[in-house]
C-alpha cells in the first residue's frame, strides 16, 4: 500500500468528508424537488435567494451556540445552559432597555457582560468545586431559564425595538442576512483559536487526558473557565441576534436550542468524551441540519419530520464513523484465525 | 475497503434517487385548469390544538368549496419563533395569501410584514396582530356578543326570573370582567332576575364545583349557575349532579364542547356558549381568497359568503353572535 493511495483514503473515510457529501446531497434534493416556477414565471421555494437566506437567518443562533459549544465539548464538558441564557439575555436586555431606559449600544454591552458572567458562574462551579459540568450546567439549564420567568412572570414579552437594532437581525448587508457578518467572524475566531493556537491545542489535551494535562504543567482550571465563558458569551450574543430577528424578547427564547448544538456539533465529528473534533466539522454539522430542519416545507414534507431525520442522520454519521474500524477490526480477527502462529496485529 | 466503498457509493446514490422527478407536480401555486387558483397558508397558534383543528376543518371545506389549496401548518407547541420561520417559508413559497392567529403579535408581525411588501395578501383570525401587518381580522366574537348570549340564554332558561350566580375565573381577569360588564348591562332586560353570588374559580375545575357547592346551600332557590371560563362550566355540573339538584339548578356557560358532552348529554348542563370555529376557520379563508382576488377591500362594510352576509367594524370581520353548544348539536363538535 504505497502512501500516496493511504492519504486518498484516509481523506475520503474522515467525518468532514462524508458530512460535505451528505450536506451536498441534501442540498441538491431540495433544490432538485423544492424549486418551482409559478403562475407569473417566477422561481420560488427552496432555489431562490430568499429561501436560502431565511435558512441561514433561523439557524444563525443555533450555529453561534454550535461554535461555542465545540471547545466546550473538546475539553469533555457540555454545557446544557447556553439555551436557557439565551432567554435569559433576552430579557434582560429587554428590560434594560424598555424600563431602565438604557441605551441600545450599553445594554448590548451589559448583556454580554451577563453571558460571560454566567459562565463564569458555570466555570467557578466545575472548576473551584470538581463538579461534573453535565450537574453543574443542568442546574444553570434551570436556573437561568426560571430568572428569565420570573423577571417577566412568563407573560411579559418585550418589543417595538429601534429599527436600527432590528436591522441586526432581518437587513441585508450586500446581500447577505446582517447576522451572518456577525457568525463568520465569530466562526473565524473560534477556528484560529481551536485550531491555530495552543491555548485550542489544550482544549484537546484536556478533553484527552484532564489529569495528564495538569501533571504537564497546563493551568487547566484556567483553560476550562476560558471555555465557558466563551459559551456564556455566544449564549448571550444568540439571545440578541434572536430578539432583533423577531423585534420581540421573551423568557422561552432559545428553549432546546441547547440541544440543537449540541447535536450540530457531535454530527460534525466532535467526540463527546472530549479529546478530538474540529470547528469546521461542526460547521458541516450545523449546516445539514440547517438545511434539513428548515426546507421540508419546500417539498411539501411535513416540518415534523425534520426531527426523525436529524435523528437518523446522526446516528448513521455516527455509526459510519466508527465503520472503518469495525471492519479493519474485523479483517484482523479472520486474518489471524488463518493464521497458525497468531501475529501481533497492528492497531488500526 | 472496497466492499466500504460500494456501501457509501450505494448510501449516496441513493439519496440522490430521491431527487428524480417522480411526479411533476409543482410544489405550490399551481396552476388549476382554469381560473387561478389561489394558494391559501393558514397558520394556528399551535397544530395539535384541537380548536384550531376543528378551525382547520371549516377552512379545508371552504378552500374546496373555492377550489383553492390550502396550506395547513403551525409550530407542535405554541412558539413565536416558529410561527414567524414558517411564515417565511411560506413567502419563499410564493403563496397567495396568509391568514394567521398569532401566539405572539410583535413577532409575528415582523414577518408578515415582509410578506406584504412582497405582495402576499394577509389577514388574522382568532388571535389579531399588528393592525399595520394584516389587512383585515376576522373577528371570532366581541365582549357585547358573548355577554349579551349568555345573559338571554339564562333568562331563556330560568323563564326570565329568579336568582342566579356567576362563577369566574379571578376577580381581577381581564377579559371577564368585560364579559361581567356587559352582562350586567343585559340583565337590566330582565328586571325580575337577580344576580346573587359572583365568586372566582381560579380557572380550576375543582374550586369551581366546590363553590358552586356553597352557593347552592347559601341560596336554596338559586335557578341557574352560568360560569364565564371554562373549568367552570364542568365544575359547576358536578356540583349539581352531586346534590341532586339536575334540572332543578340549571348549568350555563362559555366552554369546550368535549369537557360538557357528558353533563349535556345527561342533562345537567343545558348549553355551552362558545363561537363555531368550524365557521371561523372557513370565514377566515373565504376572506384570505376575497382579498386576494380582490372582491374584497379595505373599507369595505360588509362581507358575503354563500348568502351569509358578515359585518365588517373597521378592519374587523365579525363572525356574528356566538354559537349555542345543546343537547343537539354538541356530538358534531370535537374539540
Amino acid at each position: 500500500m504505497n502512501s500516496d493511495k493511504h492519504g486518498l483514503k484516509k481523506l475520503l473515510f474522515r467525518h468532514e468528508t462524508l458530512l460535505l457529501l451528505v450536506l451536498v446531497g441534501e442540498w441538491l434534493f431540495f433544490y432538485f424537488r423544492g424549486t418551482t416556477t409559478n403562475f407569473s414565471g417566477v422561481t420560488v421555494g427552496f432555489g431562490t435567494a430568499g429561501a436560502q437566506i431565511d435558512i441561514l437567518r433561523h439557524s444563525c443562533e443555533i450555529g453561534l451556540l454550535a461554535l461555542v459549544m465545540t471547545p466546550v465539548i473538546l475539553t469533555g464538558g457540555i454545557d446544557l445552559s447556553v439555551g436557557s441564557l439565551m432567554g435569559l439575555s433576552a430579557v434582560v436586555f429587554g428590560k434594560l432597555w424598555r424600563d431602565a431606559g438604557v441605551p441600545i449600544p450599553a445594554a448590548i454591552t451589559a448583556t454580554l457582560a451577563l453571558g460571560a458572567l454566567a459562565g463564569g458562574l458555570n466555570a467557578t462551579l466545575i472548576t473551584a468545586l470538581r463538579l461534573p459540568p453535565l450537574i453543574v450546567t443542568l442546574g444553570t439549564f434551570s436556573l437561568f431559564r426560571g430568572l428569565a420567568e420570573a423577571l417577566t412572570r412568563g407573560a411579559d414579552t418585550f418589543t417595538g425595538f429601534p429599527a436600527s437594532f432590528q436591522a441586526i437581525g432581518q437587513n441585508n448587508w450586500f446581500g447577505l442576512p446582517a447576522q451572518l457578518l456577525v457568525f463568520v467572524l465569530v466562526a473565524a475566531a473560534i477556528w484560529l483559536l481551536v485550531h491555530r493556537t495552543t491555548l485550542g491545542r489544550s482544549f484537546r489535551a484536556i478533553g484527552y487526558a484532564s489529569e495528564g494535562a495538569r501533571y504537564a504543567g497546563l493551568p487547566v482550571g484556567r483553560r476550562l473557565a476560558t471555555v465557558y465563558i466563551l459559551a456564556g458569551l455566544g449564549a448571550s450574543l444568540a439571545g440578541l441576534i434572536f430578539t432583533a430577528r423577531l423585534n420581540q424578547a421573551g423568557a422561552n427564547t432559545g428553549t432546546g436550542y441547547e440541544l440543537f448544538a449540541i447535536t450540530a456539533v457531535v454530527l460534525g465529528g466532535t467526540s463527546i468524551f472530549g479529546g478530538s473534533g474540529s470547528v469546521h466539522g461542526t460547521l458541516l454539522g450545523w449546516a445539514a441540519v440547517a438545511v434539513l430542519s428548515d426546507s421540508l416545507p419546500y417539498v411539501d414534507w411535513p416540518r415534523e419530520v425534520g426531527g426523525m431525520l436529524t435523528g437518523l442522520l446522526l446516528i448513521v454519521a455516527l455509526s459510519a464513523g466508527v465503520l472503518p474500524k469495525f471492519l479493519s477490526a474485523w479483517r484482523a480477527r479472520r486474518h489471524s484465525s488463518r493464521s497458525v502462529n497468531p501475529q501481533p496485529t497492528p492497531s488500526p | 475497503m472496497k466492499r466500504f466503498f460500494s456501501l457509501s457509493f450505494l448510501a449516496v446514490s441513493l439519496i440522490f434517487s430521491g431527487c428524480g422527478k417522480k411526479d411533476s407536480a409543482p410544489a405550490a401555486g399551481s396552476a388549476g385548469a382554469s381560473g387561478k387558483k389561489l394558494t391559501i397558508a393558514m397558520l394556528p397558534k399551535s397544530k395539535g390544538n384541537a380548536y384550531f383543528l376543528s378551525a382547520a376543518k371549516g377552512a379545508q371545506k371552504a378552500a374546496d368549496a373555492l377550489n383553492d389549496t390550502l396550506l395547513f401548518d403551525g409550530p407542535t407547541q405554541t412558539d413565536p419563533a416558529k410561527q414567524n420561520e414558517i411564515v417565511e417559508g411560506w413567502i419563499n413559497k410564493g403563496v397567495d395569501v396568509i391568514a394567521v392567529a398569532a401566539e405572539d403579535k410583535a413577532a409575528l408581525s415582523t414577518a408578515l410584514r415582509k410578506a406584504q411588501s412582497k405582495g402576499i395578501k394577509v389577514v388574522s383570525f382568532d388571535a389579531d396582530v399588528m393592525p399595520d401587518a394584516r389587512t383585515f381580522f376576522v373577528n371570532q366574537a366581541t365582549p357585547q356578543g358573548i355577554g349579551e348570549s349568555l345573559m338571554d340564554e339564562a333568562a331563556r332558561l330560568a323563564g326570565s326570573e329568579g336568582e342566579f350566580a356567576i362563577i369566574t375565573a379571578s376577580l381581577t381577569a381581564a377579559n371577564q370582567n368585560e364579559w361581567k360588564k356587559s352582562i350586567d348591562e343585559r340583565l337590566k332586560m330582565y328586571p325580575k332576575m337577580k344576580l346573587v353570588e359572583f365568586r372566582p374559580c381560579d380557572d380550576d375545575k375543582a374550586k369551581a364545583q366546590s363553590e358552586a357547592t356553597t352557593i347552592m346551600s347559601a341560596h336554596p332557590n338559586l335557578k341557574l349557575i352560568m360560569s364565564i371560563c371554562s373549568p367552570g362550566v364542568p365544575g359547576a355540573a358536578e356540583a349539581v349532579k352531586q346534590a341532586g339538584k339536575t334540572g332543578k339548578v340549571k348549568v350555563i356557560g362559555l366552554g369546550l364542547p368535549n369537557e360538557n358532552k357528558a353533563y349535556v348529554h345527561s342533562g345537567v348542563t343545558d348549553s355551552v356558549i362558545l363561537w363555531n370555529t368550524e365557521e371561523l376557520g372557513a370565514l377566515a379563508v373565504h376572506a384570505a381568497d376575497a382579498l386576494a382576488r380582490g372582491t374584497l377591500k379595505a373599507g369595505d362594510k360588509s362581507f358575503t359568503v354563500g348568502g351569509k352576509t358578515y359585518d365588517i367594524v373597521g378592519d374587523n370581520i365579525m363572525l356574528g353572535k356566538p354559537f349555542i353548544f345543546n343537547k343537539a348539536n354538541i356530538d358534531q363538535f370535537d374539540f
